[in-house]
């Protein structure tokens, strides 16, 4: 997670900006991009000497301009929160996956390298042979996806 | 490329092939899996302190501390439970806490490590203030005092001829 990346999810959330100038501004964040440019709505400016405050509607910070952001410790938790959901969900998915996989072929296979399996067929012997052919096309889409789980895990 | 190929590749290139003479087939190359057997010289050289506790000066010579949770290419630092501290004269220091910082890049002067442990014993014998804006007006009085003087030594500089890099924002 990069530090541009906090910011962007802070949009919406109160920030303060100070600049390399010594001034401050107190606002909402309500954009960013990949140079630091902000814009900021409802907010306080104060010179350098702390003692000449501005409000202003809307106030738009070159990026170059910055010294320092400054939030609150919510906008850091929150962004844990949403990663650890995205991540749970991620892995909900191929759960899922697994499971249909399991059904869709009567028997639970314990053991998946993925790649190229050598025991295809060995316990399907009393199957007609043109349904076991159509059970290995319909699971090779889920097993590709398996795999990919796989290599992001480890 | 042969697999012997890749063999002799990783190596030379392992930090671990350089010296033993007997290498061991199955942990050669192991090293390789340890980030922190790469000198980076790059901002990826404080890729070891992440989320550990960081000493961190900025141009205007504000000293933070606090636990260094990510950085990227350009040194943009991001710190929590931030605290700002002040030194002041005769064995005196003034403490604030800052929260989360988001720090560019370019206004940082230094960064450091801080052993937890140790990190308390030079201020055994400091006597903390409480308060802070006391501490930062003497930080801006001696700030504003410094500027006069380099202004009036450039001035001089210039008069003969000289130039001087004196900025207002480097004041660490």
């Amino acid at each position: 997670m990069l530090p541009l990346y906090l910011l962007t999810s802070a949009k919406g959330q109160p920030i303060l900006v100070e600049l390399k100038s010594g001034e401050t501004v107190n606002g909402n964040l309500v954009n960013c991009d990949s140079w630091m440019n902000l814009t900021l709505d409802n907010c306080i400016k104060v010179d350098p000497s702390g003692e000449v405050f501005l409000k202003l509607k809307e106030i738009y910070i070159r990026g170059n301009q910055i010294k320092y952001l400054r939030m609150s410790n919510a906008v850091i938790d929150q962004l844990k929160e949403q990663q650890m959901s995205n991540n749970n969900a991620g892995y909900n998915n191929s759960y899922d996956h697994r499971n249909r996989r399991g059904n869709s072929r009567g028997q639970g296979r314990r053991y998946n390298s993925g790649g190229r399996g050598g025991y295809r067929g060995g316990r399907t012997q009393q199957q007609p042979v043109s349904s076991h052919q159509q059970h290995q096309q319909q699971q090779q889409p889920p097993q590709q996806q398996q795999q990919q789980h796989n290599s992001v895990a480890y | 490329m042969s697999q012997s190929q890749v063999q002799s590749q990783s190596q030379s290139q392992s930090p671990s092939a350089s010296g033993s003479g007997q290498i061991d087939p199955i942990s050669q190359g192991i090293q390789d899996l340890y980030l922190e057997s790469y000198a980076f010289t790059t901002s990826a050289a404080i890729v070891g302190s992440v989320d550990r506790k960081v000493f961190v000066l900025l141009r205007d010579g504000r000293n933070l501390f606090g636990i260094l949770r990510t950085f990227d290419q350009y040194a943009n630092l991001v710190l929590q439970d931030t605290v700002e501290r002040i030194y002041l004269p005769d064995n005196k220091y003034s403490e604030a806490d800052r929260g989360v910082f988001l720090i560019r890049g370019e206004n940082v002067v230094m960064l450091g490590e801080i052993d937890i442990d140790k990190e308390d014993l030079p201020l055994e014998k400091w006597n903390k203030t409480n308060n802070f804006k006391d501490a930062e007006e003497y930080l801006k009085n001696k700030n504003n005092e410094k500027i006069g003087k380099e202004v009036n030594i450039s001035k001089k500089m210039g008069k003969i001829g000289l130039t001087s890099d004196f900025t207002k924002t480097d004041l660490y």
